[in-house]
């Protein structure tokens, strides 16, 4: 109970249990996402009235058990301990019904008010199950609901279980279960010696389980308790206590087991693989199924990107007329200047980008819920594990040849964070689809027939660049304790449910876009600041100045001022490199527009490259911006997905650094050949 | 007494032990291979991961790790 008579309730589910479809069907858009304080588990959020009541309802990470081995598994079972939650909603998934359960059996013993939700209750009756709920109510105390957490608009039975849980305080009835606990040796001795001891909620039950399996933190919270002589007496039997984790997991699924007899009813049906499963895990066509499958996933994203980029193209249209209507009507250019060059052009770039987010969130999204994206990590386990990665991290690859930010975006299915932060960090080392349209005509440009050559060592450059930066930067991301191969579910295929996907789609989009709205409008603002200048010619600026007074330094990398001033503008957007050359080139217009803009260029452009730039000048530039940061946006969408400014400033500055190291071997080498 | 790893397409088997460090044996039991659980192997090749149906669950466990668990091969 919040201070304001609020009812708290917290959702406590396994991963892909359809925690955040609920989360999101009872709150709708009133929803706040943080971080836990102090880690980089993202918190959420979100409050709903029903009848006259308030509630408050946290969505807390996904977990597959209540042990302390992640900072999730911590943060949840810490939650639940703190007694914030007046109920507590267990879900299972009815079409994986027993392994599901095991999560009810790891609370069991949390003395907290609390219901049980069977989910997907609509795909188990398509696999021949029939479910007792009531059965199962009288054995555990508890309301049990089928459910499906899509169906917004069948949610009584929710609500309902929630008023009941509420006002009656129903407890688990965990008799059978300790009675089973029993029956190991060293449970019943470790339970002797804690005795009556309680913690907040958790009973001698939980505690002495969990000191069973050999749980650090509440094994030491229960020896400060009992006092010196009796916590010697735990540790004798501690040291004689061989897997207790196995032997209590016994007991629980046994528990399962007696809870699911009587009340779950199956057809036989032949345990198998569909038609699509043995086409994706046959040992051929496997690889080049999946890899097609997520191509065309990035095609059909394009479509609802569409109107996202004809909208922000639009805006774009904005600047060059109201700047004009502006500064006639009075207002000082410099303002006017920076309401329409950086403002509204930022906004135009970030609502074009978006586009693509909102496709690749809805397409792989769709994919993730359909239970294709597990799939698409049973095939690629093997070779993603190489990177210290999992099997998902192939499709994020895969959509930053596209867009890195809608690679970042993808990284959502991935549930282990430091493979999330590395799978981003790799997929920058990928060229976008912005750099595709500016490499390729560099390169035919300085190198003529050579482009395919030049294309082919970017492309060997790029998987040199991710396996290294995977060792750099594997070892502080993923602990070797993380690095276990797949162990995971393969779900039945659901049907999408499209309501409650585009819900979650357009939220998410939502978010990217004041997330990355701000870091675009910071980073443009100070580097539109630093080329500002009121005569209209960009030379007297004070980032040329500086471009010119380190123009030794950065020859050195076989970047004159010019190349380097647009080197550092391609981390805007690379698209904006051939835009940032004009204006120098030809001292016309500003950066800051050029570089936002995909090549409004003059058209004598390619006579100053060439005049103006030499061979291996330009080689040690395609380097740099191929290399470079993806794009300001992509920046923003690091931060979003990884939740840790530190790691996002690492990749940032360790991209610019590589870019400019790759750029000077690309320089000197040019400087053998020409 | 085999190894999990060593079974193949189609057989059938009860888990006797699980063996690893405590992270893996918590993350496996959780899953829901613990022993007397009843296995059926659906998929086993090379560089593969294993998908085995258990406790009403289509799941892929590394095919490395998977000879820490061993079964008793059982019929049907």
């Amino acid at each position: 109970m919040t201070e304001k008579n609020e009812i708290v309730i917290a959702l406590l589910g396994q991963p892909n249990s359809g925690k955040s479809t609920l989360f999101n069907g009872l709150t709708g858009l009133r929803q706040h996402v943080g971080n836990w304080p102090g880690k980089t588990v993202e918190k959420k959020e979100g409050s709903f009235t029903h009848g006259d009541k308030k509630y408050i309802v946290a969505d807390l990470p996904g977990t597959y058990s209540l042990s302390a081995n992640s900072d999730e598994e911590i943060i949840t079972r810490d939650y639940i301990a703190s007694g914030k939650a007046d109920v507590v909603c267990i879900l299972a998934d009815s079409s994986q019904l027993e392994r599901s359960l095991y999560m009810l059996s790891d609370f069991a013993g949390i003395e907290v008010p609390c219901f049980l939700l069977l989910n997907m209750s609509d795909v188990a009756k398509d696999q021949g199950k029939d479910i007792n709920a009531k059965a199962m109510e009288d054995k555990l105390g508890i309301s049990v609901v089928l459910f499906s957490a899509p169906e917004v608009k069948k949610y009584d039975s929710f609500y309902t279980a929630l008023e009941r849980a509420v006002s009656e305080k129903t407890v688990l009835n965990t008799a059978s279960l300790e009675e089973k606990y029993n029956s190991i040796p060293e449970y019943s001795e470790i339970r002797n010696i804690i005795g009556d001891l309680k913690d907040g909620n958790r009973t001698g039950m939980w505690l002495a389980v969990k000191t069973l399996e050999g749980d650090m933190p509440v094994t030491a919270k229960v020896k400060a308790e009992l006092g010196n002589e009796k916590a010697a007496e735990l540790s004798s039997v501690i040291g004689k206590c061989d897997k207790g984790i196995v032997k209590a997991g016994e007991c629980k699924f046994s528990w399962i087991d007696e809870l699911t007899e009587g009340s779950v009813k199956k057809e036989k049906k032949a345990e198998g693989l569909g038609k699509f499963d043995r086409l994706i895990t046959h040992r051929i066509w496997g690889k080049p199924v999946v890899v097609l499958t997520i191509l065309l996933g990035l095609l059909l994203s394009f479509i609802p990107a569409l109107p996202f980029m004809g909208i922000g193209s639009a805006i774009g249209m904005i600047p060059a007329p109201l700047n004009d209507a502006l500064v006639g009507a009075g207002c000082p250019s410099f303002i006017a200047a920076f309401l329409c060059d950086v403002l509204i052009r930022c906004f135009s770039f970030v609502v074009q980008m978006l586009g693509f987010v909102f496709g690749v969130t809805l397409v792989f999204g769709l994919l993730e819920e359909i239970g294709v994206m597990a799939r698409i990590s049973y095939v690629f386990d093997n070779s993603m594990g190489k990177l210290g990665l999992q099997g998902k991290s192939v499709m994020p690859f895969l959509i930053s040849f596209g867009c890195t930010m809608g690679g970042a975006a993808g990284t959502r299915v991935i549930d282990n964070w430091g493979q999330k932060v590395l799978t981003i960090a790799l997929s920058w080392a990928i060229p976008c689809g912005a750099a595709w349209a500016v490499i390729p005509m560099l390169s035919t440009l300085f190198f003529g027939a050579w482009m395919p050559v030049i294309i082919t060592v970017i492309l060997l450059v790029m998987i040199l660049h991710m396996w290294i930066t995977a060792k750099l930067f594997g070892k502080a991301l993923v602990k070797p304790s993380d690095r276990y191969g797949m162990i995971m579910e393969l779900p039945p295929y659901h049907k999408p449910k499209w309501g409650s996907l585009l819900r979650f789609v357009f939220g998410r989009t939502k978010e990217t876009f004041f997330r990355s709205f701000k870091v675009v409008l910071i980073v443009a603002a100070v580097f539109w600041l630093l080329s500002f200048t009121s005569s209209g010619s960009a030379d007297n600026s004070i980032l040329f100045k500086i471009g010119q007074a380190i123009e030794p330094v950065t020859m050195f990398f076989g970047m004159k001022w010019q190349t380097f001033v647009a080197f550092i503008a391609s981390s805007l957007g690379k698209e904006g490199a051939l835009g940032v050359l004009s204006t120098i080139f030809s001292g016309t217009g500003s950066i800051t527009v050029g570089s936002m803009q995909s090549a409004e260029t003059v058209s004598n452009l390619n006579e100053l490259l060439l005049a103006n730039i030499s061979k291996p000048e330009a080689l040690a530039f395609i380097f740099a911006i191929t290399f470079n940061m993806p794009c300001i946006v992509a920046l923003a969408a690091t931060y979003q997905e990884t939740h840790s400014a530190k790691w996002t400033a690492i990749i940032g500055l360790y991209y610019t650094a590589t870019a400019m190291i790759l750029a000077c071997i690309a320089y000197h080498v040019g400087l053998l050949i020409w | 007494m085999k190894k999990l790893s060593e079974m193949k397409q189609g057989e059938t088997a009860i888990v006797s032990s699980v063996n690893g460090d405590a992270r893996y044996v918590g993350r496996i039991t959780s899953i829901g291979l613990t022993p007397g659980c009843k296995v059926s192997i659906i998929k086993n090749e090379k560089n593969r991961p294993i998908i085995v149906f258990a406790r009403d669950t289509m799941i892929a466990l590394n095919e490395k790790e998977s000879s820490n668990i061993e079964v008793e091969e059982a019929r049907g």
